[in-house]
């Protein structure tokens, strides 16, 4: 397939399925005007089901900031679809600068780690002990608690500071910032000089990262020879060979949380188009924290809720095992028979039977006869 | 003859879950196995214990009685499940 005529003439896309992986060349350079199209062919490829992606670019400076947010656009949907986007500049040979695939990566590992010290009190004594005993929940807290959708942010910030770094002119390095539990630190860096630009900001407790993560609006160094509202962080950027900063905000649900920072070894490297840029590409950034914030959210609850329901069925087979001397499946077997002949929720009939154990039930025993 | 993932799969699909929400509802009903296993499961690459392809059937029947449905698909002990467990050496599927 390719796209391409008229207006378009200079722009083409062919497409390629290789197994689940769907491979885009791009010819040309994917600007304002046809961008569109490029989105569009997301959208089919990421519709019919191809969760690997890989986008073949002439070279880094052929896509310019809509172009990359549609691509960055469509990296949050693959991601969130536990796919990846690889990008692969030609002009370098295979230069990958990102591939991701964590979701169904991240709760395997999750749940395979062990963690026995988080048992609930209930879970560890009488007829639940055999279930209890392998039960994965634990895990499954550990996971909430740790806030399963930080390694997605890291990976599409990552995202952000690779593109930033390539396509801002002038950029010789570009970070984010966030602030996490309190306290304020670097979560993509595009290499170690500049991941020693922020610690010196954090250490010396100034900076235009700082500026622009606490008061939440931008923040440009264009001379570090002639800054002076950073006393005692600006020679140690000198001394790093960093000339310009240009610190963006970076919001979730309107609220400052980090900054998007992108270096230069060059005074004065940022005119109005590269701020432009910068802004898009702060834009973006706050935009995956936005939703991750919601993701986190949902997700914590869905969580729960699934824990919750896990947990009163374990407590409804402990029963039935230590009434009937059943085992541990027949016992589900069972409850699934009731939901099944009752067309009420398995979890209905779960906490019905855990009811049934209570001297002031209503209901003493709902188990049928063939149960009991 | 279909394979247990054939069935599973496509009753997915019919019921509109995708796989990260078919594993939450799986692993709320006590579920085991992890959400790769069970992609593994629903692509025929590995084979469910009789016991997870109950807990699969059953959470994908709550999901069509949610959408108004009856229980469409079979469980293990069915007697016209079209694949015979290994694990149940025990049960006579003809």
């Amino acid at each position: 397939m390719a796209v391409g005529s008229g207006p378009l003439a200079d722009f083409g896309i062919s497409a390629s399925f290789a197994g689940e992986r769907a491979i885009l060349g791009i010819r040309g350079d994917v600007d304002t005007a046809n961008a569109p199209v490029l989105g569009a062919l997301f959208d089919a490829v990421i519709a019919s089901g191809y969760p690997s992606v890989l986008m073949d670019l002439p070279d880094p400076d052929s896509i310019d900031a809509v172009g990359l947010a549609v691509t960055a656009g469509a990296a949050s949907r693959l991601v969130a679809l536990g796919g990846h986007l690889t990008i692969r500049f030609s002009s370098t040979g295979v230069a990958r600068i990102f591939d991701i695939g964590w979701m169904a990566e991240l709760i395997s590992r999750a749940l395979r780690g062990t963690s026995e010290d988080q048992l609930a009190p209930e879970q560890t004594t009488s007829e639940f002990a055999a279930v209890a005993a392998r039960d994965p929940a634990p895990n499954l807290r550990a996971v909430t608690g740790h806030s399963a959708s930080e390694d997605v942010v890291n990976g599409a910030l990552g995202l952000v500071v690779a593109l930033a770094r390539a396509t801002v002119g002038g950029a010789d390095g570009a970070s984010v910032t966030l602030r996490r539990r309190g306290q304020l630190a670097t979560v993509a860096a595009s290499d170690d000089t500049i991941s020693d630009m922020d610690a010196n900001q954090y250490a010396t407790g100034e900076g235009p990262c700082i500026d622009a993560t606490v008061e939440g609006r931008w923040f440009h160094a264009e001379s570090l020879e002639h800054e002076t509202r950073w006393p005692a962080f600006s020679p140690r950027a000198r001394s790093l060979g960093i000339s310009a900063i240009l610190s963006s905000p970076l919001l979730a649900n309107g609220q400052p949380v980090g900054a998007l920072n992108i270096y230069s070894r060059t005074a004065l490297a940022f005119a109005a188009k590269e701020q432009e840029l910068a802004a898009v590409f702060a834009a973006e950034a706050s935009r995956v924290l936005t939703a991750a914030l919601a993701l986190d959210d949902h997700m914590t609850e869905r969580l729960q809720e699934a824990l919750r329901t896990r947990e009163l069925i374990a407590e409804a087979q402990g029963v039935i095992m230590a009434r009937q001397g059943v085992g541990e499946n027949e016992a589900f077997d069972i409850l699934r028979h009731l939901s099944q002949t009752t067309n009420r929720s398995l979890r209905e009939r779960a906490e019905a039977v855990v009811a049934s154990t209570q001297p002031t039930a209503p209901n003493p025993d709902p188990l049928p006869p063939a149960a009991r | 003859m279909a394979r247990s993932s054939d069935v599973l799969d496509l009753s997915r699909q019919e019921a509109g879950l995708s796989h990260g929400e078919l594993w939450l509802r799986y692993f709320a009903l006590g579920g085991m196995s992890t959400a790769l296993e069970l992609e593994a499961f629903l692509y025929g690459a590995l084979e469910p214990s009789s016991h997870d392809h109950d807990v699969i059937a059953h959470a994908l029947n709550e999901r069509f009685v949610e959408l108004g449905g009856n229980h469409p698909v079979p469980y293990a002990e069915d007697g016209n499940h079209p694949v015979p467990y290994a694990e149940d050496g025990n049960r006579d599927d003809s």
